[in-house]
């Protein structure tokens, strides 16, 4: 038994990604994020039997209370950034199982609060050595030694990964759901920009926003009479690492090496047959490395890849259509959900002005 | 020096009990790791399990190691998340592969400001822990180049 084909997106939703969203609660966005989902599902909501959140702070009672679902599937997807992927992969099984028919993913979060008090939240390790010596929860600092380390092992230069930030700027340019609509970046601008952590430069950081996204994921069957161009899900793998960077014992790898394999399995395909790709972007370090533990580039040629092909949306090899998160924008936990949402969005054809040449076939890393 | 440290202090929070040997150590300016049993390994942090094979607390034990390693990797911060670094920046946050063979973070000092900003530092460097009693309560590692 298998994921694959089981089970399609039929929906999809995106809030504009906001560097603060006043007067706006999280369960108030993911509401207008749920709204359009279903209706661009051509649904209503009493189709709606299935719902998933990320689950760790806003859990599922609490959002079918505020939206009004009765769900008869329901289940959080607690992995942060990851959460939006994982979702999906639990929608599809949840219907290729029976547990629901329509199954309507949702995640957001506001942001009203200028800086967060860093600190403040985390426990364990964090709190305990880490805050002592100068770093905190969701800092560059761990990305910044993976990249040098990556630097040290492959040779990997930072003018080669000003590249993505660049290439990314370029492909939000005319996204109207971005936080930096029409402010394009070069290569130059990116080296030019101040160290945030060495080698870690702001413009190859993410900006931390507010916003919402959702999806309704149906059965393969159900999914023949859908409105929009069924996304069929082909393959799915889903792996954790330790949430602090250090912790990990190989510093240059992400779990994409080990979930990659088990979605290409699946799927009955090969990174070769890959047209385009949408990944979980926080730091242009971590995009990198995420690529070549997808087998999509080889370990330790990310640097020569960047500096030599074309992977804006015009380009040899698409990456991060709409401008990802480094160019559009961090809404949260919604973040790596956006990587979803224009998977899908570019595979159902409407993606406008960005649209892909070779949409069948996208690998997802949220 | 006691009123007069602004930064963080460690807060254990995952289960003070467990880390207390550690910081008794470092009190005593020495490094003590913990020790598992049935695999035969140091880890850190400390925990109540072991993560390399899950054997339980009875299997853990505690061992003063030599508080010596090398730089892994590192990173120059120069935008300190938290605010209370903002004076200090840029300095470097690294992590140390201690020669007992587990890693732990920790600043790097005892280099030049033109160092610092020049990236001097390099990954595999050995360092030495430099013990700083930043409170009566609390001593915190740090680390310095030695000669290979």
């Amino acid at each position: 038994m298998s994921l694959r084909g089981a089970a399609a997106i039929i929906g999809i939703a995106e809030l504009p990604t906001q560097r603060a969203t006043p007067g706006r609660s999280s369960l108030g966005l993911m509401g207008d994020a749920a709204r359009i989902a279903v209706h661009d599902a051509h649904l209503r909501k009493e189709d709606i039997d299935g719902l998933i959140t990320e689950g760790g702070t806003v859990y599922p009672g609490l959002v079918s209370e505020y939206l009004g679902l009765r769900p008869r599937f329901a289940s959080g997807a607690s992995m942060m950034g990851a959460s939006g992927a994982t979702a999906t992969t639990l929608a599809a099984m949840a219907v290729q199982n029976g547990l629901a028919n329509n199954v309507l993913v949702v995640i957001g979060s506001a942001r009203n609060n200028a800086i967060p008090e860093a600190g403040a939240g985390p426990t364990g390790i964090a709190t305990e050595l880490d805050a002592t010596v100068g770093t905190a929860a969701g800092a560059g600092t761990g990305y910044a030694m993976m990249y040098k380390k990556h630097m040290e092992l492959y040779g990997t230069t930072q003018e080669q990964l000003a590249h993505v930030a660049a290439n990314q700027r370029f492909n939000t340019l005319e996204n109207p759901n971005s936080a930096f609509q029409g402010q394009p970046i070069s290569v130059e601008d990116v080296m030019a920009s101040r160290y945030v952590n060495y080698p870690l430069r702001l413009l190859e950081c993410v900006m931390p926003c507010g916003g919402a996204a959702a999806i309704v994921v149906t059965s393969a069957d159900r999914a023949k009479a859908s409105h929009n161009k069924p996304v069929y899900i082909l393959g799915s793998g889903v792996g954790t690492d330790p949430q602090t960077a250090w912790q990990r014992p190989v510093i240059t790898e992400t779990p994409v090496a080990r979930s990659a394999p088990i979605a290409f399995e699946m799927s009955g395909y090969t990174p070769r047959d890959i047209q385009f790709a949408e990944f979980y972007d926080c730091y242009t370090i971590l995009v990198s490395m995420c690529l070549e533990d997808s087998g999509l580039v080889q370990k330790g040629e990310i640097g020569p890849f960047f500096a030599s092909t074309d992977t804006t949306y015009k380009g040899a090899f698409p990456i991060n259509t709409d401008g990802g998160q480094l160019s559009s924008g961090q809404p949260n936990l919604a973040g790596g959900f956006r990587h979803v949402v224009e998977g899908a969005r570019q595979i159902m054809g409407r993606a406008e002005t960005r649209q892909v040449a070779r949409n069948d076939l996208c690998l997802v890393n949220g | 020096m006691t009123s007069e440290y602004k930064k963080p202090l460690p807060r254990p929070t995952i289960n003070p009990e467990v880390s207390q040997p550690f910081w008794e150590g470092t009190k005593k300016h020495e490094l003590w790791l913990q020790y598992c049993l049935n695999h035969n390994g140091h880890f850190f942090y400390p925990r109540e399990v072991c993560p390399v094979c899950l054997a339980p607390q009875e299997r853990l034990v505690w061992q003063q190691v030599p508080a010596k390693g090398r730089v892994h990797s590192y990173t120059t911060v120069y935008q300190p998340a938290l605010p209370a670094f903002a004076e200090e920046a840029p300095f470097i946050h690294a992590l140390i592969e201690l020669d007992a063979g587990a890693r732990i973070v920790g600043n790097v000092v005892g280099l030049s400001r033109e160092e610092v900003e020049g990236n001097a530092l390099e990954l595999n460097q050995p360092v030495e822990a430099v013990f700083e009693d930043v409170t009566d309560e609390w001593t915190l590692v740090k680390w310095q180049r030695v000669d290979g």
